[in-house]
């Protein structure tokens, strides 16, 4: 039997499941930020700058080509490349899937309904008014998950995901060391609360590589992995 | 044949008649938009597949389910103290109900099992029983108890909801006895039964058939839904390993993968989805395995056979549900009969679940007859042969029109602190007419099933 170990019933969170709620936090910002960010270029491509679109994804570090602004949304959208919403939201709704049991059941028939959405309509052609709605989607599910009252660990591992997504979109979108700064110390506050032992994370360098590192390595800090059962026996009596 | 209308259905049909029917289309649309998926392999391929639903359930009188319902709870009491015994004492063995060559040629039987003795004596919290209705009896006959890993109970549960919700007239109007107190009925059993610590569900992961509804009893239940790589056994106990490094001790786990695939250490080697040593806590007492490991023994087509001796034997009572007649080819009055009557009979293999291993005798070709008596009487322990029983089909909404379908129940028990029998189950119907194989596995669609009461 148990010896000094608690006897706890209730859910507990694997490293498995941490990660992919976290990765499903990642992806749903993604998908949304790179949907903003594909219709406003959609907009430039049409007769401001028609190479707009070719410069979004060189950030990114993909080279797209298109003939025209629907064709740009078809590449933004169905491309064979990594950052295609097509493929960052079938990753989101494979994360929402081995998670749904910990999700609100709206937010994951949304993500799924949008990712019907996309799937049937491959061989059509993409339309600008259909990505906004699915921008509204999006902003849905990440106000579903954050509306839910008494906010389950669960919630704060996706709410990790979108902070330390969206740092990283500000830094390779837009240079934005200064802008990741000042919100970072929100994703220390969710980092901590899941993990006691996690540090601060502080950027001192203005080396965009360097920042890109160490926010993506936040999560590293916070899934760690396994110590003894001996050891958390001592950390258990330790906290009383 | 479709079942004469009860005054239950008839209820229903007038209500029918007046509701919005170009609602019906919601339910596809729900099931897609929640993925309630029964995935498929096909040719090596993964095919997310929603479950096919019909909308017109299967209306069992109150009455009739009470009769149902203790048939039901008195099979599963036998069933295991079958299973108490036979890793036990082997006192029916020794008492001469059932020979000892069943159960040691058994492909589910564990000898290396004996002796152990698993929490509160429970070893099959979750049982499927699967039932048709005989169209020419009119009585309802078991055709398999399915005591290892039975799935299919979260498509009534979450149809159930859906229902409600798109069609209140129903439940307004007709006194349909609640099932969603399955959930609260499956975490009291595991609190039974826990050993000290976490309540897990133990999934193969999300490429498993059923993966949507292992998500799903995490869900209700409030238990940790785990792959096996996320436990670990130390000292024979076993521990869920957390995110911040540390390790929750497991007392009870809901596993939704077969003893095969357990436990790398005890079973197959190559399993990926199991854990190591798990069978060890186990039989240290540490852990409750929600069914327990060797359970297979119990639900084997062969076994089956004796389950009604086994009613009498252990409970002292009359058996309140019959089998389908059913011959051991192993006894050589049955094989002579078996052999003579091949081509009304049904074949099936022990081995195969799901619907496979299933073989029509007038389907057969002349090869395919000869091919299945040479194997007959080369191994007659891996045959049984079952009279073919003439169920009722039900009316099923195909394309916009009712048509007759073959259906049968999976009726839902849990084995708690208390046995209880779920107040409808999961109704499995064939898709084309004429076939009777309706298992999820072999494309079948479902419906869900309501006790009414007048």
């Amino acid at each position: 039997m148990g010896g000094g170990i608690m006897m706890t019933n209730g859910v507990a969170i694997s490293v498995n499941t941490a990660q992919r709620l976290y990765w499903f936090g990642r992806y749903v910002q993604r998908a949304e930020t790179l949907l903003r960010e594909l219709v406003n270029s959609y907009d430039y491509v049409i007769d401001r700058d028609v190479d707009d679109g070719r410069k979004l994804y060189a950030k990114l570090g993909i080279e797209i080509e298109y003939n025209n602004a629907l064709d740009f949304l078809k590449q933004g959208v169905y491309g064979e490349h990594g950052a295609s919403i097509e493929l960052i939201i079938t990753w989101a709704r494979e994360n929402a899937i081995e998670t749904r049991h910990l999700l609100d059941e709206r937010g994951f028939s949304t993500l799924n309904k949008i990712f019907n959405h996309i799937v049937a309509g491959r061989e059509s052609v993409v339309s600008p008014t259909t990505l906004e709605e699915m921008i509204d989607h999006f902003a849905l599910i990440l106000g579903i998950f954050s509306s839910e009252l008494g906010r389950p660990k669960a919630y704060h591992f996706i709410r990790l995901g979108q902070q330390i997504e969206r740092f990283d979109l500000i830094l390779r979108l837009y240079d934005g060391i200064d802008l990741v700064n000042a919100e970072l110390e929100a994703m220390n506050v969710i980092a901590r609360r899941l993990n006691h032992h996690y540090q601060p994370l502080q950027i001192t360098s203005s080396d965009i590589p360097k920042a890109l590192e160490a926010v993506n390595g936040v999560i590293n800090r916070v899934i760690q992995e396994n110590i003894s059962v001996k050891e958390t026996e001592q950390t258990l009596q330790s906290q009383g | 044949m479709i079942e004469p209308v009860s005054p239950e259905l008839q209820n229903f049909y007038d209500i029918f008649d007046s509701v919005d029917k170009s609602k019906i289309p919601e339910f596809k649309d729900f099931l897609e938009a929640n993925a309630v998926n029964f995935n498929l392999f096909k040719e090596g391929n993964f095919i997310e597949r929603s479950f096919p639903f019909d909308m017109i359930p299967r209306i069992i009188p109150k009455k009739e389910f009470d009769h149902l319902e203790a048939g039901i709870v008195q099979r599963v009491k036998a069933l295991n103290a079958f299973l108490n015994d036979v890793y036990g004492e082997q006192r029916i063995i020794k008492d001469g109900i059932v020979p000892r060559e069943y159960i040691d040629s058994a492909v589910g039987f564990l000898p290396t099992f004996m002796g152990v003795v698993p929490s509160r004596g429970i070893r099959t919290h979750i049982s499927g029983i699967d039932l048709v209705k005989d169209s020419v009896s009119g009585e309802w006959v078991i055709l398999e108890d399915n005591l290892r890993v039975p799935s299919g109970v979260s498509y009534p549960l979450t149809i159930r909801r859906a229902f409600r919700h798109t069609y209140p007239e129903f439940f307004e109007s007709m006194k349909i006895s609640k099932i969603k107190q399955y959930g609260d009925q499956l975490k009291a059993a595991m609190k039974y039964v826990n050993t000290g610590g976490l309540n897990v569900v133990l999934t193969p992961g999300r490429y498993n058939s059923a993966y949507y509804e292992h998500s799903y009893l995490a869900k209700i239940t409030g238990a940790t839904l785990a792959l096996g790589e996320d436990l670990v056994v130390e000292n024979n106990e076993v521990f869920l390993c957390v995110y911040n490094g540390e390790r929750q001790r497991v007392g009870a786990i809901y596993r939704r993968l077969d003893d095969d695939f357990l436990d790398p250490e005890e079973f197959d080697e190559e399993s990926l989805i199991g854990v190591p040593h798990l069978a060890s806590a186990y039989r240290a007492g540490n852990v409750a395995i929600m069914n327990s490991i060797g359970n297979g023994v119990a639900d084997d087509k062969g076994i089956y056979y004796f389950v009604p001796q086994m009613v009498k034997y252990y409970l002292d009572e009359e058996p309140l549900l019959k089998n389908a007649p059913t011959y051991l080819p192993y006894y050589e009055k049955d094989r002579e009969y078996v052999l003579a009557n091949i081509d009304k009979l049904v074949i099936k293999d022990v081995a195969e679940a799901g619907g496979y291993g299933v073989l029509f005798g007038n389907r057969l070709t002349p090869q395919e007859r000869a091919n299945i008596i040479e194997m007959i009487l080369e191994n007659p322990r891996r045959f049984i042969a079952q009279e073919v029983i003439e169920f009722y089909d039900l009316p099923c909404m195909i394309e916009g029109k009712i048509l007759p379908r073959k259906a049968d129940l999976r009726a839902y028990v849990i084995y708690g602190e208390e046995v209880s029998v779920s107040m409808g189950g999961l109704t499995r119907y064939a898709m084309e007419e004429g076939n009777y194989l309706v298992n999820s596995s072999q494309g079948g669609g479902f419906k869900d099933t309501w006790v009414v009461e007048l």
